[in-house]
């Protein structure tokens, strides 16, 4: 609070102060008041006003500068009535209620929403898992009707089922994964033998290098990311796929490199962001700008790093690193 | 011949998993009725169990956990849940493995005979017409003669032997191979499958893999 422009907010109390001060002048000459007893009466009120006014600018002072040093130093500046204690003044007191009510109001507000929010995740994990009922029969009677040819579009349509599902998951506030170790080359088998007859089909090798290792991960968000990685790499022209691990005391790291067409280096700084689709999007008119994204959302919340490396037309290589935490080892 | 009980209450899925366990030589059974599931359980005297978590009147993993007191019989736990802790939950209930929905047939199928392996306590060398069978050397001996195998070909081996007589698919191999991380195309198939005739044949072992036209292999 400025002391300078605080006094300039009192200006009209002290006008009136000084028309009351004038007229008081004017009766007590009127009344043949000694001047000395008017200069000393003056003085004594001057100075009685003088003293009330500081005594208020320091409680004032006091009260919004504890309220603006407050709300400086939260992160999460809706907290702040949380944080103040109740004014014993008047004006004080009505800032200090007219903030918990407005505080109140927009928490009652945010809890509703988090909870249609939740609800509404709850209802998508409970879609998913019932659409996939008839996937599953489905995909058995492919299997039992020897009906290959129907096997690929019906996994399409997983693939399409498990990104809404890991969608709502990237987006809820929640905690809803769980971090253990988990095989490298026990995930990434997994996500190739989904994907085996398309592969096989469009001509790819895969090769895998110590992939032995185990990193701290959620095993289901885990193939998911890497799906997506491998879906890309089909997508856009790729012949090899070359996924590496490699193991430091601190960190893992995993690397998936195809030799597709690669992205442009204009295109490279945006491809995690959501609903971008660059020149390769354009040109295949397959991208939907929610893989990659997707792909950086989960690895945010689980705690690894992504990023990525590619030369147009030659290569495009996305690595994960994964932490070490001695906290989830087992003794 | 394996007995199976298929513990599934969406019936769709249940007809087509026994049909699909028929076509495999397996002997399904299917529980129909939601009452006394574990009773069911216990008293059908089943090689390996097939379970749900999601069932009428009660939960998988109750089943499973009452079950596991009295039983030692192999679980797998077939659920639509995609989340890593109803895996852990189970697996520290007791089951023995633990496939979502939708799964693919074959890894199911090679998913049950491992369970079913691992269960049996299978010891490490097996025979076949005279010859001892290690898979953990990787090695065939017949007559004091000794081949040694690659992984690719024990793995098509050890597939062709737990089958010995039925048709095993080209993508019944290919999977099997891919589920050891061993990402071979289609004519690598065909080599590795010739390279194991070849040195069956060097064991006295001719003819041992027949080819059946479209459908697969045999061994013999």
């Amino acid at each position: 609070m400025k002391a300078l422009a605080y006094s300039k907010d009192r200006a009209i109390p002290w006008l009136i102060r000084f028309g009351a001060w004038v007229l008081s002048m004017v009766f007590l000459f009127a009344f043949r008041v000694p001047v000395e007893a008017a200069v000393t009466v003056s003085v004594l009120l001057l100075l009685g006003a003088v003293g009330a006014e500081v005594w208020i600018y320091f409680r004032n002072k006091r009260f919004y500068n504890g309220l603006l040093a407050n709300l400086e130093g939260l992160d999460q500046k809706y907290l702040l009535p949380e944080m103040l204690e109740e004014p014993d003044f008047t004006e004080g007191r009505i800032v200090y209620e007219v903030l918990r009510e407005t505080d109140k109001s927009m928490c009652e507000r945010i809890a509703e929403y988090r909870r249609e929010n939740a609800d509404f995740r709850e209802y998508i994990e409970l879609w998913v898992h019932e659409i996939k009922l008839p996937v599953a029969s489905l995909q058995l009677m492919c299997h039992n009707d020897g009906q290959a040819k129907y096997a690929e579009q019906l996994r399409r349509v997983d693939d399409c089922v498990e990104n809404v599902l890991y969608y709502a998951r990237s987006g809820s506030a929640e905690k809803d994964y769980l971090i253990k170790p988990v095989s490298l080359s026990r995930a990434f088998a997994d996500i190739a033998i989904r994907s085996r007859a398309e592969l096989q089909q469009r001509g790819m090798t895969l090769r895998t290098e110590n992939l032995g290792v185990s990193v701290l991960t959620d095993g289901k968000w885990l193939a998911f990311i890497l799906g997506q990685l491998m879906g890309n790499s089909m997508k856009y022209g790729a012949k090899e796929i070359a996924v590496t691990a490699e193991d430091f005391p601190d960190r893992t790291v995993l690397r998936f490199r195809d030799d597709g067409i690669g992205i442009s280096e204009s295109d490279l700084p945006y491809i995690f962001e959501k609903s971008f689709t660059g020149e390769n999007g354009h040109a295949s008119g397959r991208a939907t700008g929610m893989g990659l994204y997707l792909v950086k959302k989960l690895c945010g919340k689980l705690g690894h790093s992504v990023t990525a490396n590619s030369e147009k037309g030659k290569y495009t290589e996305i690595v994960l690193t994964f932490g070490k935490n001695e906290m989830y080892k087992m003794p | 011949m394996k007995r199976i009980l298929v513990i599934e209450d969406e019936p769709a899925l249940r007809d087509e998993l026994c049909t699909l366990l028929r076509h495999a030589g397996h002997e399904p059974v299917a529980v129909t009725e939601w009452n006394g599931v574990l009773d069911q359980m216990i008293n059908a005297a089943a090689d390996l169990i097939l379970l749900d978590i999601n069932l009428p009147e009660v939960s998988g993993e109750t089943l499973l956990e009452q079950f596991r007191k009295s039983a030692e019989t192999p679980v797998i736990i077939l659920t639509s849940r995609t989340a890593e802790l109803d895996e852990v939950l189970s697996m520290s209930r007791g089951a023995d493995d633990f496939i979502t929905k939708p799964y693919n047939p074959t890894i199911l199928l090679l998913r049950i005979s491992a369970v079913l392996k691992r269960s049996k306590k299978t010891a490490a060398v097996q025979t076949y017409r005279g010859a001892e069978v290690s898979a953990v050397k990787g090695s065939i001996i017949r007559d004091g003669m000794e081949q040694i195998l690659t992984k690719n070909e024990m793995i098509i081996f050890q597939l062709l032997l737990d089958r010995q007589g039925a048709i095993v698919t080209r993508d019944e191999l290919m999977t099997a191979l891919w589920d050891n991380d061993e990402f071979v195309s289609d004519s690598a198939l065909s080599v590795n499958v010739s390279r194991l005739r070849a040195k069956l044949a060097e064991l006295g072992l001719d003819d041992a893999v027949e080819t059946r036209k479209k459908q697969g292999y045999v061994l013999k």
